[in-house]
């Protein structure tokens, strides 16, 4: 993973203050709105999310051997992938300006350090990822509502043990945290079962003009959203609310001809 | 013992005919650590991409009812070998070993052999 062709892969950054703290080669930490990315030398050595389990659940979740018994590949690869995946929503976007501060250094024994570009081509990545799979955010962080499979529907295994967590409550993040498992993974999972029609996919909250009929009841912040419709995007909801007949007319006639 | 990128870079070193590997980490598609590889093998690429193929056959042998798990998968091209051998994780986040052998420099039995033996060192 040379630093250099990870910066020809793209002109897209996720954090200008990342890469200008990189170059600086600094040491200290970055404070995000969703998490902590801690520097040394301007490398990256550990990051912190709310959002991503830290290693000990991951290992303990996981049913493994505390840490340890572990070995030193494996220990490696426990704290390399909880690196990525606290960064992944570190790196979300946040509404408050980052801030550094000089100096700081985590409490936890670093890991292998890794380049503050390899870590935005990882991330950008992942967001790619995710809405190749399914692109509505929206169900990243509503409550994960199970939905009945269609007849001969069936889920993987780590997707079974996922639904079966889910209580129409937590929110990908929860899981993560109840099963023990990366973040990131878990909502890739919830975003593959949302495409497979096996949780429900909420509204988007967009900025544009409201549906023409309110699609949820939104709970006080915290609450589950409950819906009262099948999960569609909002933008269904407006041209359904408003069907063009004559459109869908020449659409079928369109079709017929074709066929 | 050996942490990721030694061991990695012992797979293409001590493997006849080795052009790159990677340890990759099968739900992301996140390649963890590559050695080798170039502008003709782009292995962070080849990582994502393979997680599908993994993806499919652990999928096919649930929908086939097959108790078993995977050991290693082999695809052979005009002038390479690609070999993903499965790791024994015990967690919920399985990882392979991905391997790009050259044809004609390769012994396959062999390459076989020493992925096991890196499996082993890694500890997984």
């Amino acid at each position: 993973m040379s630093a250099a062709r990870a910066a020809g892969a793209g002109t897209r950054v996720v954090s200008p203050m990342l890469l200008r703290l990189a170059g600086e080669r600094a040491t200290g930490a970055l404070l995000r709105d969703h998490g902590t990315l801690y520097l040394v030398d301007g490398r990256i050595v550990h990051a912190e999310s709310p959002v991503a389990p830290g290693p000990d659940i991951l290992l303990t979740g996981g049913g493994r051997r505390p840490r340890a018994r572990l070995g030193d590949g494996e220990l490696e690869i426990c704290l390399l992938g909880a690196l990525y995946d606290a960064a992944f929503f570190a790196l979300h976007p946040g509404s408050r300006p980052a801030r550094f501060r000089y100096g700081a250094v985590p409490r936890t024994t670093p890991v292998r350090p890794v380049s503050a570009l390899d870590v935005q081509r990882e991330t950008l990545r992942r967001r790619e990822l995710l809405d190749s799979v399914w692109p509505y955010p929206a169900v990243d962080t509503a409550p994960v509502v199970p939905r009945p499979a269609a007849p001969g529907q069936t889920a993987g295994l780590r997707q079974r043990a996922l639904l079966e967590a889910a209580d129409g409550v937590r929110t990908p993040a929860g899981l993560a945290w109840a099963l023990g498992r990366p973040a990131f993974h878990t909502l890739l999972d919830v975003r593959r079962l949302a495409a497979a029609g096996l949780v429900g996919t909420p509204p988007e909250p967009g900025p544009p003009a409201p549906a023409p009929y309110p699609l949820t009841v939104r709970e006080p912040a915290g609450e589950p959203v409950r819906e009262t419709r099948p999960a569609l995007s909002a933008w269904v909801g407006d041209i359904a609310s408003d069907p063009d007949t004559a459109l869908l007319r020449r659409l079928r006639d369109a079709l017929e001809a074709h066929l | 013992m050996a942490n990721t990128e030694a061991a990695l870079k012992e797979a293409t070193t001590l493997i006849d005919g080795a052009l790159g590997a990677a340890l990759v980490d099968y739900t992301s598609g996140m390649a963890l650590g590559t050695v080798g590889g170039g502008k003709d093998l782009d292995l962070t690429v080849a990582a994502a991409g393979n997680t599908d193929v993994v993806r499919a056959k652990v999928r096919t042998m649930e929908m086939l009812g097959i108790q078993d798990e995977i050991e290693d998968i082999l695809i052979t091209l005009g002038t390479q070998y690609h070999l993903i051998r499965l790791l024994r994780s015990r967690g919920a986040n399985g990882l392979f070993l991905y391997l790009a052998l050259d044809k004609n420099r390769a012994n396959l039995a062999m390459a076989r052999l020493q992925l096991r033996r890196i499996e082993a060192d890694l500890e997984i």
